[in-house]
């Protein structure tokens, strides 16, 4: 039920609606609820580029999931007394990338998957080279300034940049590290994984949970195979335990980046739980040699299979 | 279980429209049928649980603890509970408690609601109830649209098609010509589920379960004893929106309770050999097959499609089949797996009962002794 009171409540919160974002669920309600305008309505999951998720209506033709929108303010409907309520819609600013048929089989992408820390980097440098015949790292798009241990798999942009090819619809997968020091955000570009596919050889990304997501929407679950990298440890604590060791020796992040990654770690666990059917295969990263031998086993079977 | 709990009656009113019953006289119909099913007096009842979710918006009737009391000549003591369409399995939850804290002997549970009274608008409005009424209600979300997102993420994610999604709701309807107590009892083909009206695409109207009125009873006892014990009784919550989950194409209540009453029951879920699971919407029936492991993410479909040997699933129709008279079906799922026990000389059945989106999940299992 809505209610004045209700409803002022909700429109005071507008701001925290009012951010760029990723439809992740639509429906057209064909009734909606009274006091509504009598007509179909279109609702949308929306993932907030923040990371949180709304609900709210989609304006636009037939949107799809993966379609990346924008807010506007819009006088949603006129309640009894005449007063004008206004609310936080999303307009569809770019259509997922090759989304027309997202069943086209172009080839496949090689994703490593795995928190912060898990050795994610390490594993795809020495995959590519011990795979130098079949597959290629793809430049990761970032927003952060170069740092030391950087080893030429980022393409630093600014953020204006980044947002203004994101709602080109120029990336294949987008993400914001929620981080309190910074506004970091990663990504793929379509153009450059489909430059690895027209040259015959396997894209190799590394991914955390946004990113992975957007590359089952830009080209569907079936094109992806799909790796997580767990750390080692028989429990949660001693997995983030292993991680903060990690991050702590590689002397790559200050203090307060550390703890940013440690807690985004936390919810990447999660994810291999509750999204099983994102992965292939789960890999323990507690030996390199075994988890690249392990790896290439995969790549080269599926290279057979794919034949 | 920290008591034997027998179930040793139960009675229903048919569900369907029923314009010329009100929601005492449903139950009142519920009641005796439940007591002279289990061949005791009404006296013999030493408390009542009853489940209800929008009487107090749609009949204006609050109180209905007090109200089916004054049913018995000796006003027992009485309460209702609500969990939204998980209302039902939630007060036979609650009964338990008072079974196996020995705060009574004998239990009568109800699960009953009047729903044809009041026009579409404002049933849609009370069933909103069910969801987060300051995070999905503002942006004109309705209980429908609700599962039409959950209906495109997990096509969208799986590639379901719409013609396989059809298969659900006509098997339900199919089993439900074999119960002379649904509110349906004819054929559904698939295609004319995929060409009914579109109600929150992409869901139709045939995926979604009918607007019912109706009332279950069952009485539970510590000590009367009968071939049928309840051996299992879990609930489990989730966030209210979906905007608040990881995933909206599984629900972690269903997961936490079904797995929880397993390990209760002590048995493995290839054990159960009826299944009574929530299908408000088509979609939630092949959520829950998979929440429950009974198929892999994504698979659902797959024990429409080719049948389950070991299990039934729905047997009685569901939802769809035998119509939600949202509070009343929780307790009705009791009694059909009471039923389809006795018919099938099996051990173990199951009854999933959800609440909204999953956001509360009670799941009962129900063990017949076969030789008493």
């Amino acid at each position: 039920m809505i209610t004045p009171p209700s409803l002022h409540r909700h429109l005071r919160s507008w701001h925290e609606r009012m951010e760029r974002g990723t439809i992740s669920a639509v429906t057209t309600v064909r009734h909606p609820p009274a006091g509504f305008p009598d007509e179909p309505r279109i609702i949308g999951l929306i993932t907030l580029d923040g990371g949180s998720s709304v609900i709210g209506r989609i304006a636009g033709i037939s949107p799809r999931i993966g379609d990346r929108v924008v807010p506007r303010m819009s006088m949603e409907r006129v309640n009894e007394q005449k007063l004008r309520a206004y609310d936080v819609v999303y307009e569809v600013a770019a259509p997922a990338a090759l989304q027309e048929d997202p069943f086209v089989f172009e080839g496949y992408i090689l994703a490593l998957t795995g928190p912060s820390g898990v050795g994610k980097s390490t594993v795809s440098k020495v995959l590519s080279s011990a795979l130098s015949g079949i597959v290629t790292r793809v430049p990761i798009l970032t927003t952060r300034e170069p740092k030391d241990g950087d080893d030429g798999e980022y393409l630093y942009v600014t953020r204006e940049e980044f947002i203004r090819l994101e709602d080109a619809g120029a990336l294949a997968a987008s993400t914001r590290i929620p981080s309190v020091s910074e506004d970091r955000r990663y990504g793929y570009r379509t153009e450059d994984i489909c430059k690895i596919w027209n040259e015959g050889r396997v894209p190799l990304v590394v991914t955390e949970m946004h990113l992975l997501q957007g590359l089952a929407r830009s080209f569907g679950r079936r094109s992806i195979l799909s790796c997580g990298l767990l750390p080692p440890g028989t429990s949660r604590r001693a997995m983030l335990s292993q991680l903060l060791h990690r991050l702590r020796t590689r002397g790559r992040d200050s203090e307060q980046s550390i703890a940013d990654r440690v807690r985004n770690a936390s919810s990447d666990l999660d994810f291999f739980s509750h999204r099983k059917e994102l992965f292939d295969h789960l890999l323990v990263n507690d030996d390199i040699d075994a988890v690249i031998a392990t790896l290439k086993g995969h790549v080269l079977r599926t290279q057979e299979d794919t034949r | 279980m920290n008591a034997d709990v027998f179930l040793v009656g139960s009675g229903q009113t048919r569900f369907g429209e029923w314009w010329d019953k009100s929601l005492p006289a449903l139950i009142e119909e519920a009641v005796s049928a439940a007591i002279t099913d289990a061949g005791i007096t009404a006296l013999d009842i030493d408390a009542i649980v009853i489940g209800n979710m929008i009487g107090q918006q749609i009949s204006g009737q609050g109180q209905l603890g007090a109200m089916t009391s004054a049913l018995l000549p000796h006003r027992p003591p009485a309460l209702r509970v609500e969990a939204a369409c998980a209302s039902g399995s939630v007060a036979v939850h609650t009964a338990c408690a008072l079974l196996e804290s020995k705060r009574a002997e004998t239990v009568l549970v109800v699960g009953a609601e009047k729903m044809t009274d009041a026009e579409n608008t404002a049933i849609a409005s009370a069933l909103m109830g069910a969801g987060d009424s300051e995070r999905d209600a503002p942006a004109g979300l309705t209980f429908p649209g609700i599962f039409g997102l959950i209906a495109s993420r997990y096509m969208h994610d799986y590639g379901l098609t719409r013609e396989e999604l059809s298969l659900v709701s006509s098997r339900h309807h199919e089993h439900a010509k074999a119960n002379p107590y649904a509110q349906f009892r004819s054929s559904v083909s698939p295609e004319s589920v995929s060409s009914s009206a579109p109600v929150a695409d992409p869901l139709r109207l045939l995926d979604c379960s009918p607007i019912s009125d109706g009332a279950a009873a069952i009485i539970l006892s510590r000590t009367r004893k009968s071939p049928l014990r309840l051996a299992a009784s879990q609930l489990a919550t989730d966030a209210l929106s979906l905007a608040e989950r990881p995933t909206i194409t599984s629900f972690a209540a269903t997961r936490d309770a079904f797995c929880r009453a397993c390990e209760e029951a002590e048995i493995d879920r290839k054990e159960i050999a009826h299944l009574e699971l929530h299908d408000c919407f088509s979609i939630a029936a092949l959520i829950n097959l998979e929440d429950m492991q009974f198929a892999d993410p994504g698979q659902g479909i797959g024990i429409y499609r080719d049948g389950l040997q070991e299990m039934s699933v729905n047997l009685s129709g569901g939802l769809k089949g035998c119509g939600h008279p949202v509070g009343a079906t929780g307790v009705k799922q009791i009694r059909d797996l009471a039923k389809q026990l006795k018919a099938s000389k099996q051990r173990f059945g199951a009854a999933h009962n959800f609440g909204g989106a999953g956001a509360t999940c009670c799941v009962h299992i129900l063990e017949h002794a076969c030789e008493p």
